[in-house]
């Protein structure tokens, strides 16, 4: 559905991207990750179209973005990190003529259609500079969909918002999954990106560094970091002999991280007990693995 | 058509959707009934003087004395009005990111700055409207020649225009509205300006300021002659201008 192949984009003497390819298959969702300034907007924006690329090529289902932009633009909504909004303009009247733009036939009934789904009829006929900032971005969500598209581009759109703000957006994303479109899905939070996505791509100083199904990417391996009463020697060797330790940092302070083969919690926490066992954490899979792409090893 | 349309009636009801359009037009409609009041009053006491005069009455022109100068007045009333209406045009679609709506839509570069011309030009057009009362109080007065009236008021669109062009491409250039506003006034009054240094100027230099000068094209559009030369000189100048705008929206989606 979404094939880019080699992408680089220059702002003079500033590579944003660099040799940039992937693919998005059709209605699949793919979280798109990466550290802020990595590049994610400039391909998301070279993917809708509002930026041009140096070089490569990007096509959204076989259609060149850059040579058959208006047909592009017909299977593609776009939630830009800052919702693209006017105002003044009323919230019912303002997705409509985002239809219209669209070339939707029956701008008015869309409009309604975008603005049920992202439960906002009871604010459809409200000034959107009123509205709360969560609500705005609904609105931005409207716009996108109001065209009924095949892929949707979403960057960061739960960014600056409140934590029940957030939860709102996450659930009408949830909502969005189950239409069987395909997405693209920028955000930092990776809980969502855990939630709602199968695969991930990562991008990091430009370029891409990993890109796979969540379950698969970064092999089995994980970092635990366990905090002791009485660390020593003697705790080290202690946890460097449980199986699946490859690695053990001693941190200072009682704390120790060690790097494990697949999930093996219990065992470091029982090899931890009699040096006094204080705290035990295990990242999220995906903030590990994140981290260790996008900040060269695990802090 | 349809998106430039749908972008012009946007653009139109913002007009009223916020105070400066609505002061726009009340500022337009006070000065220029202002000035419509004092030239009717001055043409009315020369009158009656020429009545009086022991030399005989000659026919005072109402055309000459009173439609002219009326919309001299207006054209420069529009010189400052106008500026204020088309800086937000692209500063307010840039800084609210709202252009990229625009820009990820499946319409074109020309679309949107057509669609943002028409859109002021109505305004405008709503701003002239309101000005027929006068008009229609000199006929209901007077013997005021019709084709001047018309020709004059297609100098004010044409000029307008061309007021309009300059505002957008200023308005492209930058996010900060009264930056737009002080480019856009300040283009335009030196686009005015070189009619008056065309007459401290000789030769060829003369030739050319008095060529380029917004002032000089309207003169005779006002006196009811309508040459192909001046209109075609208005539609090349907002054409360009156009241009330059579109231009510089097709850069956007280079920076």
């Amino acid at each position: 559905m979404i094939r880019v192949e080699h992408l680089t984009k220059r702002y003079g003497a500033t590579t944003a991207i660099e040799d940039v390819s992937f693919e998005v298959p059709k209605g699949q969702v793919v979280g798109f990750l990466g550290p802020n300034g990595a590049g994610k907007s400039t391909t998301m924006r070279i993917l809708t179209g509002s930026l041009g690329a140096t070089e490569g090529r990007a096509t959204v289902d076989g259609r060149d973005v850059f040579t058959d932009a208006r047909e592009v633009k017909r299977r593609i909504g776009y939630l830009p990190e800052v919702p693209p909004l006017y105002p003044n303009m009323v919230v019912r009247d303002y997705v409509a003529f985002a239809g219209q733009l669209k070339g939707v036939k029956d701008p008015v009934a869309a409009a309604e259609r975008a603005i049920a789904r992202v439960g906002l009829a009871q604010v459809g006929h409200r000034i959107i500079e009123h509205l709360s900032k969560g609500y705005r971005q609904r609105v931005g969500l409207a716009q996108a969909l109001v065209h009924d598209p095949e892929v949707l581009i979403l960057d960061e759109p739960n960014s600056g918002l409140d934590p029940a703000q957030r939860v709102e957006i996450r659930d009408l994303l949830h909502d969005l999954v189950e239409d069987k479109r395909t997405i693209i899905l920028s955000t930092h939070v990776l809980a969502d990106i855990e939630a709602i996505c199968r695969r991930v791509i990562i991008i990091n100083k430009g370029r891409i560094v990993a890109e796979d199904d969540i379950e698969r990417l970064g092999g089995e391996q994980r970092t635990v970091t366990v905090a002791v009463a009485r660390p020593g020697d003697a705790a080290i060797a202690a946890m460097r002999a449980v199986e699946g330790v490859s690695a053990v940092v001693d941190e200072g302070e009682g704390r120790l991280r060690l790097t494990t083969d697949g999930d093996r919690r219990e065992h470091v926490a029982n090899a931890a007990a009699p040096f006094g066992l204080l705290e035990l954490s295990g990242r999220a899979r995906l903030e590990e693995i994140y981290l260790r792409l996008t900040m060269g090893a695990t802090p | 058509m349809r998106n430039i349309l749908a972008i012009a009636r946007r653009e139109l009801s913002a007009y009223f959707a916020t105070p400066v359009g609505w002061l726009a037009l009340s500022a337009f409609l006070l000065i220029t009934g202002f000035f419509f009041a004092a030239l009717v009053s001055l043409y009315s006491m020369q009158s009656a003087e020429q009545a009086f005069s022991p030399y005989g009455a000659p026919d005072m022109n109402l055309n000459e004395y009173l439609v002219a100068p009326f919309f001299g007045n207006t054209a420069i009333i529009l010189l400052f009005i106008v500026p204020a209406l088309t800086m937000r045009l692209f500063a307010e679609d840039r800084k609210t990111r709202a252009l990229e709506l625009l820009l990820t839509s499946p319409i074109t570069t020309t679309e949107i700055v057509l669609g943002k011309f028409v859109g002021a030009m109505g305004f405008i057009a709503v701003m002239l409207a309101c000005t027929l009362h006068y008009v229609g109080v000199l006929f209901y007065l007077g013997d005021p020649d019709v084709g001047v009236v018309a020709s004059s008021y297609l100098a004010m669109f044409l000029l307008s225009g061309a007021f309009v062009s300059v505002g957008l491409v200023t308005s492209s250039f930058t996010e900060n509205q009264v930056v737009s506003l002080v480019l856009g006034f300040g283009m335009l009054l030196l686009l005015w300006v070189l009619g008056w240094a065309e007459s401290a100027s000789t030769g060829l230099t003369a030739e050319v300021l008095g060529f380029a000068s917004l002032i000089n094209r309207m003169e005779d559009l006002t006196k009811g002659l309508i040459h192909t030369r001046d209109v075609a000189y208005y539609l090349s100048f907002i054409s360009f201008f156009l241009f330059a705008t579109h231009q510089r929206v097709e850069a956007f989606r280079w920076s």
